[in-house]
């Protein structure tokens, strides 16, 4: 199976804003960054040249994975897409 | 829009919609909010559905009414290395009969059914909506607010959003921050195959289904895989306790590849194609990771509760959640006799809690979780079973060693005496 493919098989009603928001500063500053690998949708990726991370919201399954893995308190927003956007399962 | 009601739960889950479906029977003018376009929507689990003899005393038919794939005769656990396998399996002909012991499910479609029947009792569907805060009034919950919406208003609340339920933690009930040891996050993909190539590659017949669970095969991050099948298509998947995987360096995806990559999976998933992937967490923290499950006006149910029993043996969650939404709702009812919204008036729930199998159950595992957190159980174990089954059967033209003999040299090098005797007594005590 190509790894890349796979979240191209789940399907998303996309907002404009982002339900999930982080303070860079907190990010550059952060020791672990267990977001990185540990989001199953693969939305955060961090830039060694700009010592930036970033969070796309395109691909967010909602899991909640980043909200318990972040120790270091990095959202200045976490919640959930307002109603009707965000990911939508069909048959999972 | 309605915005006044005798009770509003947030989430139309399994436990949601179960409290609802109680409630709104009982007579009683129910919202059920739901942030998905339908209930179902934004839910993923594993895929096996464990009876749930609550469901059954409100549809005694549940098998014939519910959107249910195959029911499960066969349950199989394989120890995994990179090369072996090693597999047990019970097949049982009394799971093949009504009441069926448990099921594979799609849950868009049975959460969406579940909540189907609750608005069928004359619960109000609130879909599209995701509440963001409660509102509270003297220190008791009396409503909830939704993004971009505005306030509903009942004397309670019940908390059924799920495995983070902001609903919860606005209300004071849990605490702020999870801690990662109590966590486990799962990844699935679904895989399309015919029907008749599930039914001659796993022996089956009819809506017969097997349920496989792996251990040994996440590259040293604890957790484990599972391999259901559908009615035409399998799920494949594998579960991560959040803690081992934040400091390992590796992806779910990646992982998920390897799994599906690994010779003897390979050949069981072969010819799949995919339909969908997704992503949840599960609570795994057991007894000691539930919130408080009353405030004033407020009571938390399903996920939110925590209420999940993952001992490694056993993995229910669904059957929780309906059976502690079933006596949420219970709970309010008699409030509702009562006048009484207070934490005390909505005490009953805690104390049919306690008398129920929820609370007797996870209590009873209480130290489980402690004890999968044992990086041997997902390396060493499966490799010195996978290993020693190796030995036992191989032939090389040398003479036979005693069981005991290849046991204790593979253990002795693996894991150690001393540490073979602490597992086992772990084990022992935790199950």
């Amino acid at each position: 199976m190509n790894i890349d493919e796979i979240f191209d098989f789940t399907s998303f009603t996309i907002d404009r804003e982002p339900h999930i928001v982080l303070d860079p500063q907190v990010c550059a500053g952060c020791d672990n960054r267990g977001c990185i690998h540990s989001c199953p949708g693969r939305c955060y990726t961090w830039s060694e040249a700009e010592q930036k991370m970033t969070f796309v919201h395109d691909g967010c399954l909602e899991c909640g994975t980043c909200y318990v893995v972040c120790h270091r308190k990095a959202f200045t927003r976490w919640r959930y897409p307002r109603g009707g956007f965000g990911v939508a399962y069909r048959v999972t | 829009m309605k915005t006044n009601f005798q009770a509003i739960v947030v989430g139309a889950g399994p436990a949601g919609a179960s409290a609802a479906l109680i409630m709104a029977r009982a007579g009683l003018d129910v919202a059920l909010v739901e942030r998905g376009t339908f209930p179902g929507e934004k839910n993923m689990f594993g895929g096996v559905l464990h009876r749930i003899p609550a469901l059954e005393e409100v549809f005694p038919d549940f098998w014939e009414r519910a959107p249910l794939e195959r029911h499960i005769i066969k349950k199989g656990v394989t120890f995994v290395t990179e090369g072996s396998s090693f597999s047990t399996v019970i097949e049982a002909g009394s799971f093949d009969r009504p009441p069926f012991n448990g099921y594979t499910i799609f849950r868009p479609r049975f959460d969406a059914w579940l909540a189907g029947e609750a608005v069928k009792a004359g619960a109000t569907l609130i879909a599209r909506s995701t509440v963001d805060d409660v509102v509270t009034r003297n220190g008791g919950v009396v409503g909830v607010s939704v993004l971009d919406r505005g306030v509903l208003n009942a004397p309670v609340v019940i908390a059924a959003d799920g495995v983070l339920s902001f609903t919860a933690m606005k209300a004071g009930l849990r605490r702020q921050t999870f801690d990662p040891a109590q966590m486990a996050v799962g990844v699935k993909a679904l895989l399309d195959l015919p029907k008749g190539v599930i039914d001659e590659r796993f022996g089956l017949v009819r809506n017969q289904g097997f349920a496989n669970e792996f251990v040994g095969c996440t590259s040293g991050v604890r957790g484990g895989a599972f391999l259901y099948t559908n009615y035409d298509s399998l799920s494949v998947g594998l579960v991560f306790h959040l803690a081992s995987l934040r400091t390992s360096s590796k992806t779910p995806y990646d992982l998920l590849n390897a799994f599906l990559e690994q010779p003897q999976v390979a050949k069981m998933v072969r010819g799949g194609r995919l339909q969908e992937y997704s992503a949840h967490l599960i609570p795994e923290g057991g007894y000691d990771m539930i919130p408080e499950l009353v405030g004033s006006g407020i009571l938390v149910a399903g996920d939110a509760a925590a209420l999940c029993n993952a001992t490694g043996v056993h993995l229910e969650g669904i059957n929780l959640a309906v059976r502690s939404g079933v006596l949420a709702g219970q709970a309010v009812i008699a409030a509702h006799q009562s006048g009484d919204f207070s934490r005390q008036g909505l005490a009953t729930y805690r104390r049919l809690m306690e008398e129920s199998h929820v609370l007797k159950d996870l209590r009873k595992c209480r130290l489980a979780p402690h004890m999968l957190h044992n990086d041997r159980i997902y390396n060493d174990y499966p490799e010195l079973v996978c290993g020693l089954m190796e030995d036992i059967y191989r032939i090389d033209g040398g003479p036979k060693e005693t069981l005991t003999q290849l046991f204790l040299k593979r253990a002795r090098k693996k894991i150690g005496v001393k540490n073979l005797v602490a597992d086992a007594f772990s084990a022992w005590r935790a199950l």
